[in-house]
């Protein structure tokens, strides 16, 4: 059932932290099971995890509208993905090479979207999404449909080193479009730290650079995050341009499950930022007494067998058939080159 | 009255926004400049809010033509030169070219590359980039080489629902008149014989398909020879069809390009008349290409760098006389 | 109990095997769901494998300081029908039924066929690349009018025409070369003569001589004197008929000096297996060839009635298809048709011919009785392929020929 943009502001924040808990929850198990399947030796190409981005993704996605808004998640945007409303389904098929789903074993794991709904289907190539998340909602002003609507994208700390993002950032404030972009510091651009990344002092420091509004959040903190998307989300909503919030953390695994992150320092891991959001989160729903203990263990139960049906059906779906592929390139026919 | 090769663009942009809502143009210097080239002369004025100048930010031009396209729109980017368009490589190849076969929604964005060299134009503002996009899977490639080609086949490309890189030659954009704008075109995808004739077949595209007709005029006079002359108009799809119906006529081929020599449509055309109609051969297909070596800038290098009647004139006799 | 294997995983973009460091299971043992339960090293990073679904170890193939390649199965579990349902894993047995019941393209260890790697074959595949064609296999640059575009070649190939019959065309092309336009000119300017369809014999005896005159073939003679043979034939009951004298002389000769017999095929001489020699019998509309074998052990006698069988089962054609085949020469008499000169053509397998013209009678010096007497004289002419024989040795093969022939009760 599609969430409205109203009733995204009149949940109460207690509703709102429930809901987006239980996205960030199906989000751990689903990943921890697509590890573990990749492991096994059940899923082929990657597998990209957001351990410990559930809180900044979820947030965001959980103030996005389906429907109207548009959202290009990255890699480690499962959260995200879950509370804008992507089914588990289309993770498993994705993940596991189904003929069915919206990639039909054409893409797999993360490079999956469904644009006809508004998720758009991301490409390896960092920062390539900001700009056409950009181009949809110009789009929409000339429609004149663009009242009330926003568009995001999260991207890491790498990606803001490359020209694609500087180019739609800059592009996006030129025409000052409602884009809320979410950088994702998680220290690490796979093995390489920030201090080989950029020489900026704080990465807010380009939103700046653009005339574009910086927020900075503590990534772990549940609770700050929420406040800092709806606050990001709704200003651009209300016609402030583009949005960039900065949030800090640590990536909780490898760039991907066939990475140790042995080059990630113990320091790191046993400081602030190596805590991990999930159970932040729980503490926090507990103390502000947003959910019970028990209920977060019902929820754990409830959410797990959800993704166990999702992933075992995928596994029980057909493959793709080369035989009955479609080679075909082109959307219309004719356009086809007829001796290739 | 006549028309230009830029006017029949210029027209045909008119024409799209006039009739079609979902049509905007976006790109460098376009909108009350009217562009480096007046290919957008007027339209701002006569189209509020829909003739868009962009950044200098080419890889964001065609993100921001793909994300508007995926949201109903029908984008036409301007490139201010093809050169340039190495820097929105990525977004056009990657991007709107794999769009369709991931996600099964098509991406229907036209990108106008002013191609091809002019004297004095140098390295950066006189490459031809059509064999780039057309090694790519997912894009439709054209490269009219008539005042209405350019004309209806910017309206066709626009009305694809698949991407489209539009290559306009700027040596014709004044250069090429025409009386008037002919009512109907050969939908895109298919070739023409421009000029026919019964002992060789030149393909050629864009603006070589003028300097090929000069060279068959030069052949005819000087030895009575009577080259057939096939524009491509599309790159990709390429028209085999026409192309070996041609060969099989004339029993020798010439490929004629103004691209760089290595790979490239030339090659192409060349590899698939050899492939499948090597029945048809009285003698090694041949190509013609531009030299390879960067554009030069002098007008005396830019001249001996691309092929030219005189030049062309001299690969014919040797196909001819094999 | 369903089985389902334990599988190496990918571990990595460009990783096509990993190293067992540490084994967690054993045979019997319970596992859970998820459980990493063998540790695993490639070049990048160290991790578990873990298990599909909970089930009892049922055996480990795998072993500790073994590498083994991405998709290899290093063990087995058992599991119960409910687990495999409610993990969707595919057990063995369900992959075995899927695979019988259709799925034509994924034979074997089909979850992993992208990986399969086989471990021995990159060592025995050492490529050594050797030229399949000596010299240049094309008439590149080659001008003139025999050269045959594929054009050319194309609309011939599409009438069935062979070099041969374009002979006559003049060509008007680059080089003399004759181009589709001028054989369709002369096709053109033919259709208005008379024709009619050449004979299935006609077009094979076409296609022999044909591919025979592509090598260089070279023809000699010299007089052979007839009368002692006539003299023995006519003592004979029944009598042979004088080309089986020859073919006997012809099969001796060789018999003695088989290097003339040999065909050459690329660097290599083949020699004869057996002097089987065939004898040229013209029929309605052509010429066939019967072989008669080992002529070099055979008497006259014993050739005189399969002769005159062979000869009487090509005429009414009834020729089994071994009875032309295998022949190493062969004799023909167009002396029977009061020929007194030719120059006969090889079979396109064989490298001669001898052929033997009309007998003339002739004034011959005789030193016994010191004057001229009648004799009966034929030319005796061999053609063969000037690869092979020289004039030399062709020349000492007719006068071996020349010389048994003078003595026919030998034979």
């Amino acid at each position: 059932m599609p969430d409205t943009a109203e009733s995204i502001e009149l949940l109460t924040d207690r509703e709102h932290a429930r809901k987006v808990y239980r996205a960030m929850l199906e989000a751990r198990l689903l990943e921890t099971k697509l590890s573990s399947l990749y492991k096994a030796g059940k899923i082929v190409g990657g597998v990209y995890l957001g351990k410990g981005q559930e809180a900044v993704s979820a947030s965001l996605g959980s103030c996005l509208i389906p429907g109207t808004d548009v959202f290009a998640p990255l890699i480690r945007d499962q959260g995200g993905r879950t509370a804008f409303g992507e089914e588990v389904i289309d993770c498993a098929r994705t993940y596991l090479g189904s003929a069915e789903g919206p990639m039909r074993g054409r893409d797999g794991n993360i490079h999956r979207g469904r644009p006809e709904r508004g998720m758009l289907a991301m490409i390896s190539h960092l920062g390539a999404a900001v700009s056409v998340v950009a181009g949809w909602l110009l789009a929409r002003r000339l429609q004149g449909r663009l009242e009330g609507m926003v568009g995001a994208t999260c991207i890491g700390d790498g990606a803001t080193s490359t020209g694609a993002f500087h180019e739609g950032l800059n592009a996006a404030a030129v025409e000052r479009l409602p884009l809320v972009v979410v950088v994702a510091n998680n220290q690490f651009a796979y093995s390489t730290p920030n201090d080989r990344q950029f020489a900026c002092e704080d990465l807010l420091d380009r939103a700046k650079g653009y005339g574009v509004r910086g927020y900075s959040v503590d990534g772990t903190d549940f609770l700050a995050c929420l406040r800092v998307m709806r606050e990001a989300v709704a200003e651009a909503r209300r016609g402030g341009g583009p949005q960039m919030v900065v949030a800090r953390l640590l990536r909780l695994t490898g760039h991907g499950e066939h990475d140790d992150a042995s080059y990630v320092p113990e320091s790191l891991k046993c400081g602030a930022l190596g805590q991990d959001c999930m159970a932040v989160a729980a503490g926090q729903l507990v103390e502000e007494g947003y959910a019970e203990e028990a209920e977060l263990a019902e929820w754990q139960e409830e959410i797990g067998e959800k993704v166990q049906a999702a992933l075992a059906a995928a596994q029980r779906d057909p493959k793709p058939d080369p035989w009955r592929e479609q080679w075909e390139a082109f959307s219309m026919p004719q356009t086809g080159d007829q001796n290739a | 009255m006549s028309i230009t090769y830029v006017d029949a663009i210029l027209e045909a942009q008119d024409h799209l926004l006039r009739e079609d809502p979902r049509v905007f143009l976006y790109g460098q210097d376009i909108s009350r400049f009217g562009g480096a080239f007046k290919a957008t002369k007027g339209l701002a004025e006569a189209y509020p809010g829909r003739v868009l100048d962009s950044p200098i930010s080419e890889d964001a031009m065609i993100g921001m033509a793909i994300g508007a396209a995926l949201a109903g729109m029908r984008p036409v980017v301007e490139m201010q030169f093809a050169d340039f368009s190495s820097i929105a490589f990525n977004q056009i190849v990657n991007h709107a070219g794999t769009h369709f076969y991931r996600t099964g929604m098509p991406v229907p964005i036209t990108v106008r590359l002013p191609s091809g060299g002019t004297p004095g134009s140098g390295p950066f503002h006189s490459q031809s980039m059509e064999a780039i996009y057309s090694h790519y899977p997912g894009l439709v490639v054209v490269t009219p080489a008539t005042v209405s080609d350019a004309y209806h086949m910017l309206l066709q490309s626009v009305a694809l629902d698949d991407p489209v890189v539009y290559c306009e030659h700027k040596f014709l954009y004044r250069w090429l008149k025409a009386s008037s704008i002919d009512r109907e075109a050969p939908p895109l995808g298919q070739a023409r014989i421009t000029r026919p004739g019964k002992h060789a077949t030149i393909v050629a595209y864009s603006a070589m398909v003028h300097e090929a007709v000069r060279a068959a005029d030069r052949l005819k006079v000087e030895s009575g020879w009577e080259i057939e002359v096939v524009d491509l108009r599309t790159v990709k799809p390429l028209d085999m069809d026409t192309v070996l119906a041609s060969v099989a006529r004339t029993g020798r081929l010439l490929a004629l390009g103004e691209a760089f020599p290595w790979g490239g449509v030339t090659a192409e055309v060349v590899a698939r008349v050899a492939s499948e109609g090597f029945h048809l051969l009285d003698a090694p297909p041949k190509r013609f290409n531009s030299r390879d070596t960067p554009v030069p800038y002098h007008p005396n290098l830019w001249a001996a760098h691309r092929p030219t009647p005189e030049t062309i004139c001299l690969a014919m006799r040797e196909l001819l006389a094999f | 109990m369903p089985t389902v294997p334990i599988l190496m995983p990918q571990l990595g973009e460009s990783i096509a095997e990993a190293t067992v460091i540490r084994i967690d299971i054993t045979p019997g043992g319970v596992v859970e769901a998820d459980q990493e339960v063998i540790e695993v090293e490639t070049q990048k990073a160290t991790m578990g494998v873990t298990t599909l679904c909970r089930g009892t170890v049922k055996e480990i193939l795998a072993e500790e300081g073994k590498t083994y390649a991405v998709g290899s199965t290093l063990g087995f579990l058992e599991v119960t029908e409910d687990e495999a349902m409610r993990t969707g894993v595919e057990t063995l047995e369900a992959a075995a039924e899927s695979r019988s019941a259709e799925q034509p393209i994924a034979s074997k260890g089909e979850e992993n066929l992208h990986f399969a790697v086989d471990d021995d074959s990159y060592e025995e595949l050492q490529p050594v690349v050797e030229p399949s064609v000596r010299g240049l296999p094309v008439p590149a640059g080659v001008k003139g009018a025999h050269y045959i575009s594929p054009r050319m070649r194309a609309r011939m190939d599409e009438m069935g025409l062979r070099e041969a019959d374009i002979s006559a065309v003049v060509g008007t092309g680059a080089g003399g070369r004759v181009t589709v336009e001028d054989l369709e000119k002369f096709l053109d300017y033919i259709s208005k003569w008379p024709s009619s369809h050449a004979s299935p014999m006609r077009l094979a005896v076409a296609d022999a001589m044909r591919r025979s005159w592509t090598r260089p073939l070279a023809t000699v003679s010299r007089p052979v004197l007839l009368d002692r043979v006539l003299e023995h034939r006519r003592q004979q009951d029944p009598k042979p008929g004088l080309t089986l004298y020859v073919l006997r002389a012809f099969a001796k000769a060789l018999a003695e000096d088989p290097a003339s017999a040999g065909f050459l095929i690329g660097e290599r001489i083949v020699h004869p297996r057996a002097f089987d020699i065939g004898v040229a019998v013209q029929v309605e509309d052509g010429v066939v060839v019967p072989v008669l074998r080992n002529v070099d052990t055979m008497t006259l006698a014993q050739l005189t009635d399969e002769y005159a069988n062979m000869v009487d089962r090509a005429r009414r054609r009834r020729l089994r298809e071994d009875d032309t085949k295998g022949g190493i020469a062969t004799v023909t008499n167009f002396g029977t048709f009061g020929l007194t000169h030719g120059t006969p053509i090889p079979l396109p397998n064989e490298t001669l011919i001898l052929g033997l013209a009309a007998g003339v009678k002739k004034p011959v010096w005789s030193a016994q009785v010191e004057a001229f007497v009648p004799a009966t004289e034929a030319e005796l002419i061999v053609t063969f392929d000037h690869r092979v024989v020289d004039g030399g040795g062709a020349g000492l093969l007719l006068g071996r020929i020349a010389d048994l022939l003078q003595s026919p009760a030998g034979l």
